[in-house]
């Protein structure tokens, strides 16, 4: 109480302005520094500094996208209030339907769009079970998380098939892995996504409804915003930004192998988490995903450039993410406090 | 010809399970009048106007909105109705700017559903003037103003959106004696405007000096139905707690 009046008087002469101003970007800062820290720390340890090589830095930010394209929408999804753990079953499952209706015989863009409509119906599955039942996402994901990666060991009975759109659809394998000034093109498309999402949710309605939503969903509800449908449209925004991750990558390795994506369920939800998006829903930033999904990236080669044995990856990065998260709700102590 | 009330209830009925929370329940809200509505905790206060507010749907029993008989099937309904309310806590979101929550819902756009932020940062400093709210900035996040002006940017709220009634529940609940005065500062202003004001509250004190007339609650019926000038907090409560 005491402190809220002191806050309130605050306001009335002018202090919070600049306060709040550090506030906005503080979380996005401390990522920042987070980041360019590990690039510096991992242009010394690795081997020969290859970590700032051109050819390591392209491999870096081919696959970034491919992690990145997903967090953005779990994260628009966990500013909702809702999380998706499905998330790596669902991009495979995508890229496994993408790769068998090619060689069914179609066209693999007309196969993108295709997958892109299963992306949707299988985010829209998660958004109504979550919805019309009313139990947790967490829950009803973790269910569609092992039945679309079971659906998937059954088709393939556990194995791979190959995916040479390389030799028979030159343009199709340029759109999702070609270079447009050096530049990768899937990190191309994870900027236009990624802008594409910012605007959605900074100046659009539709995210005004998503903070309402994951802010205070009674408030939402009762100033007349359909929280419902504002939750199922982010599960299956979820759900179409991971059918073009999948079938990108897919087309990346050229083939489909049935546990692909596995590691992505949990990674997406860490990297949404190092971005500084709240698990409580209701606020955090793209941006602040952008920059959590290259710390991960970061983390990954780095480690492995500096040729530390892969087997010590999971450790130092599962430690990384809760010393990240601690630094945040620091930060964010710090700020309130003064 | 007279003009029929604002808000005509009859016989409502809301029962959960075998809890009948609203039993029968009839009263009327004529343009511009502050209702309080007493009682104690549990006596139904807050399921009869979450009924008004499209909250709850009643089991049985009608309600007239200048005479003509309306279903309030969701707060989107109630709020085409020009019926407004201000939840305790829950009608602002703590961690969105104020002028995003004033217009939450209903957002000004330009093309393509994309926020007119001018037009809601203009329009929202020029709603809290008016309501003599010195909060400097529309960026400033709800969660750090007072609980006093909390209520009076849900009030201010209601304003300006032309609102016919306004519903406070328990708005002066969980705020300091000047905050909680201040808010009887902002229901005389919605008076002035011609708004009706339902004032739901358990303490007597709150609502006495602004409202017009008091419906008192005890166990889901409405036992007292008296204007203030035939009535005194003593008999009221009285009428509370018997």
């Amino acid at each position: 109480m005491n402190h809220s009046r002191s806050v309130s008087q605050a306001f009335r002469h002018g202090r919070i302005n600049i306060a709040l101003r550090k506030v906005v970007s503080t979380r996005e800062i401390v990522i920042l520094s987070i980041a360019i820290g590990l690039f510096v720390l991992f242009y010394f340890t690795s081997f020969r500094n290859r970590f700032v090589s051109p050819e390591s830095l392209t491999i870096i930010f081919t696959v970034i996208p491919e992690l990145g394209i997903v967090v953005i929408g779990v994260a628009l999804l966990m500013i909702c209030g809702e999380f998706d753990l499905s998330v790596g079953s669902v991009s495979s499952f995508c890229a496994l339907i993408g790769v068998e209706l090619y060689i069914f015989g179609l066209d693999p863009f007309l196969a993108l769009v295709i997958v892109i409509g299963v992306g949707a119906v299988l985010g829209a599955i998660n958004g109504l079970i979550t919805v019309m039942f009313g139990i947790p996402s967490f829950i009803t994901t973790l269910g569609t998380m092992m039945v679309w990666r079971g659906a998937q060991l059954i088709i393939t009975a556990g194995g791979s098939i190959s995916f040479h759109v390389q030799e028979t659809h030159p343009a199709f394998y340029d759109f999702f892995t070609g270079k447009v000034g050096g530049i990768p093109i899937q990190f191309i498309w994870f900027l236009i996504i990624g802008v594409a999402l910012a605007l959605l949710l900074n100046h659009h309605r539709f995210g005004n409804h998503v903070y309402a939503t994951g802010g205070n969903k009674e408030a939402a509800r009762a100033m007349g915003i359909n929280v419902n449908r504002t939750k199922i449209i982010c599960f299956m925004l979820v759900g179409v930004l991971c059918a073009v991750a999948g079938f990108m990558q897919t087309a990346r390795v050229r083939s489909f192998y049935s546990t692909q994506g596995e590691e992505l369920n949990l990674m997406a939800i860490a990297a949404t988490v190092v971005g500084g998006t709240s698990l409580f829903g209701g606020s955090g930033t793209i941006i602040g995903a952008f920059l959590g999904v290259l710390v991960l990236t970061f983390v990954e080669y780095g480690l492995i450039m500096s040729r530390v044995p892969s087997f010590w990856f999971k450790i130092v990065l599962g430690v990384f993410v809760i010393l990240v998260v601690i630094i945040n709700i620091v930060v964010g102590r710090r700020r309130k406090r003064s | 010809m007279r003009e029929p009330p604002l808000v005509e209830a009859r016989g409502i009925y809301k029962w959960f399970g075998k809890i009948h929370a609203v039993d029968d329940a009839s009263f009327t809200v004529r343009r511009g009048e502050v209702v309080g509505i007493v009682g104690d905790n549990g006596a139904g206060k807050s399921t009869l106007i979450r009924i008004l507010a499209g909250y709850h749907r009643p089991n049985k029993g009608e309600i007239f909105i200048e005479g003509r008989k309306v279903k309030i099937g969701s707060p989107s309904d109630a709020r085409s109705l020009k019926i407004e309310t201000v939840y305790q806590d829950q009608a602002l979101v703590d961690l969105m700017s104020v002028a995003r929550n004033i217009f939450m819902g209903r957002e000004p756009v330009k093309r393509a559903g994309f926020l007119d932020k001018k037009k809601m940062n203009n329009e929202s400093m020029k709603i809290l003037r008016d309501m003599e709210l010195s909060i400097k900035s529309p960026d400033y996040d709800v969660g750090f103003l007072s609980g006093g002006e909390k209520q009076g940017t849900a009030i201010a709220r209601a304003m300006y959106f032309k609102a016919k009634l306004v519903i406070l529940d328990e708005p002066t609940a969980a705020l300091s004696v000047k905050e909680a005065q201040k808010v009887l500062e902002f229901v005389e202003r919605l008076k002035k405007e011609n708004i009706a004001v339902i004032f739901i509250t358990h303490n007597l004190y709150h609502v006495y000096p602004v409202a017009d007339r008091f419906l008192v609650m005890r166990r889901g019926k409405i036992v007292k139905d008296v204007r203030k000038k035939d009535t005194s907090v003593e008999k009221l409560t009285e009428a509370i707690i018997s």
